[in-house]
């Protein structure tokens, strides 16, 4: 591309005749009328030209003047003097510069050239354009958001800086008919991004394609082909909350809403979770939630306070058989486990009412319950069960304490003596339950002995 | 003290507030905005030198001062002309300088694409010469001067200055670079000729 001079905007009358404009320009740059200093141009006026190139210019001085008028000119390169061995006079009024190997312009209105007399006022200036062509843009990708808008970013090049102002333009238009359609909305997710905010078509394929200009050449990406559906992404899922579970000490629960810009679609979609100790950066991540819109954690440490958040995938949306794209993660809800002496492991997600999880002792009592349904008349016993035991050995713990304190109380003590043998006899039948304790479905036989006497942790 | 009658929104109805009080609220205001358009003004300068690139922002820089198609800089005798004439030259000035902003803003959008902050003060700087402009009439008008002594600025000096600048990059720096500094000056000289209408003044 050759290098020419810009075309600065002008307004509606058309620009006056060269001679005027001759006229301007000594206006513009010269001494006022009658004084005795004279003007002069530069050419090439605004070359623009390649990184690593050389580039001869001129600075010739105007009017009629005796002697040499062009001794003691020099030039500045953005306000530096160049040597005076790259200059040389080619006639009495012209002074001649050579600049070898130029490196990327500094500003992108262009390197300020600038020929200056003797005393050091400037006589004329022109600003240089060095660069280099726009790469290939390439690495689009684009989402769209509750599938009412298309928001595209790229990478400009792997080159990296042209040092030219360079312009770059998302065009897009439906495969198989339509216009070729310009985005208007630039910069909205970064530098080198553009948002298609409305009129987007569903289930039929967009090409979409970046093209890069500026003065040294122009370059066009290769063309993305892609359903607005099979982009989707939506807002986080808001009315997060988080929750202690009775008084369980390592589990929180966690609820929250569908995001309600795509509720009647999100039967597929998937959910994750993370969650870290407050004064932690490492955050744990749950993924196996499925599309349930509520989550217990397990195995937390007791007395911690955890901050949690929740993002959405619609996936499956209207049918599509993609991935859907991850939304942001909620704003963190922060919620603190029960204190207690006993400190808990890392751990997942458990479902209400799903397996055991995590944990030796959980995954062994699972073992034995299943075995006890197979092989004992407790048919009806759970981790659900197993839950409750241990929030009314909690309680009952307290519950010790304060029957200590009221020692005149005959109920009171009667339960105390119950309690003691229950707690720290690992083979006390429970054969006759404490008033505290939940009813269970089925008393099993020494059921409590067995969960005392579980394997060692 | 009597309950005051009339509408409390025609103070006019009210002979114990002198339209006199009204003129100098007015030039105390219309002051006030000069000040503030002065140092918008002041902050558009160094805005714009630092997207033209050294030697622009230097502190040696100085290109020739010529005057602007359509626009001249205070002249030197400007302080000793009676002051309403002094506001209306003021005035005649900063209806002058909104068309050559926008010359401006127009180099400079292609010149500097980038430069949303800067092409948005020149924007506002157009509608603040206005204001002021309009401002100083209505001074002007209340002093029972004669708002306007000479011809509107013809849209030919604008043509002319978007030519001059049609003739390089460097001169419509330079061009942009004038149309600035004129604005900082004529909007200072405002406040400074205001601030001569003080009490017992001309009114």
């Amino acid at each position: 591309m050759p290098a020419g001079r810009p075309r600065p905007a002008a307004p509606g009358p058309p620009a006056p005749p060269a001679p005027l404009l001759g006229l301007l320009l000594l206006c513009a740059l010269g001494a006022p009328p009658g004084s005795r200093a004279h003007t002069a141009i530069i050419s090439p006026q605004d070359p623009t030209l390649l990184v690593g190139s050389s580039l001869q210019v001129t600075c010739s001085v105007l009017g009629e003047a005796p002697g040499t008028p062009a001794e003691g000119l020099y030039w500045t390169l953005n306000g530096r003097r160049l040597p005076a061995d790259l200059s040389r006079l080619l006639n009495g009024s012209t002074l001649a510069l050579v600049l070898s190997n130029l490196n990327g312009s500094q500003q992108q209105s262009g390197d300020n050239l600038v020929c200056h007399a003797p005393d050091g006022s400037i006589l004329a200036g022109s600003c240089l354009y060095v660069g280099l062509p726009p790469e290939k843009p390439f690495n689009i990708s684009c989402w769209s958001r509750n599938m009412r808008d298309l928001t595209c970013h790229w990478s400009p090049g792997t080159r990296g800086e042209t040092f030219l102002p360079t312009n770059y333009s998302l065009k897009y238009k439906l495969r198989w008919y339509g216009q070729d359609n310009t985005c208007q909305e630039y910069h909205a997710a970064g530098p080198h991004s553009c948002h298609i905010p409305r009129d987007l078509a569903l289930f039929t394929p967009y090409e979409i394609w970046v093209e890069a200009t500026n003065r040294l050449g122009s370059a066009r990406s290769d063309v993305l082909t892609l359903d607005i559906l099979d982009v989707v992404t939506t807002d986080p899922p808001p009315d997060v909350h988080v929750s202690r579970v009775g008084g369980l000490e390592d589990q929180l629960s966690v609820r929250w809403v569908s995001p309600p810009a795509l509720k009647d679609f999100l039967f597929q979609a998937k959910y994750q979770i993370r969650y870290r100790v407050e004064d932690s950066v490492d955050w744990k991540v749950v993924d196996d939630v499925s599309n349930q819109t509520s989550c217990r954690l397990a195995g937390l440490k007791p007395g911690t306070v955890y901050f949690v958040q929740v993002r959405c995938n619609p996936f499956g949306i209207y049918g599509s058989k993609r991935a859907g794209i991850w939304s942001e993660w909620s704003h963190p809800t922060a919620a603190s486990t029960p204190r207690s002496e006993r400190a808990g492991a890392g751990g997942g997600c458990e479902a209400r009412g799903a397996e055991a999880g995590a944990g030796p002792v959980r995954r062994e009592l699972k073992q034995f319950l299943g075995w006890l349904k197979k092989h004992a008349y407790c048919s009806n016993l759970s981790l659900r069960l197993y839950d409750q035991w241990r929030a009314w050995m909690q309680k009952a713990s307290k519950g010790r304490q304060q029957h200590r304190a009221r020692a005149a109380c005959p109920r009171a003590e009667g339960a105390r003596r119950e309690l003691q043998p229950h707690i720290w006899d690992p083979v006390y039948p429970l054969s006759r339950a404490p008033p505290d304790e939940p009813q269970l479905a089925e008393k099993p036989r020494s059921l409590g002995a067995l969960l005392l006497a579980g394997p060692s942790r | 003290m009597s309950r005051r009658e009339g509408s409390p929104e025609d103070p006019q109805a009210d002979s114990s507030v002198s339209p006199l009080t009204h003129l100098e609220a007015k030039i105390r205001q219309t002051q006030s905005l000069a000040r503030l358009l002065s140092k918008y003004a002041e902050q558009l300068l160094q805005e714009y030198v630092q997207h033209q690139g050294d030697p622009f922002g230097l502190p040696g820089f100085s290109p020739p001062r010529l005057p602007v198609a359509g626009l001249n800089a205070p002249a030197p005798g400007h302080a000793d002309l009676p002051v309403p004439e002094r506001l209306r030259l003021d005035a005649l000035a900063l209806e002058a300088l909104p068309p050559l902003l926008d010359v401006v803003r127009r180099l400079q959008a292609e010149l500097n694409p980038r430069a949303g902050r800067l092409l948005r003060r020149l924007e506002d700087a157009a509608r603040q010469a206005r204001a002021l402009g309009a401002a100083l009439e209505a001074v002007l008008g209340a002093l029972g001067a004669e708002p306007r002594g000479g011809p509107r600025p013809e849209p030919a000096a604008v043509a002319a200055s978007a030519a001059s600048a049609a003739a390089g990059v460097f001169a419509a720096k330079v061009l942009g670079l004038r149309v600035c500094g004129l604005y900082r000056e004529w909007a200072g000289r405002a406040e400074a000729d205001l601030g001569a209408l003080g009490p017992g003044g001309p009114a």
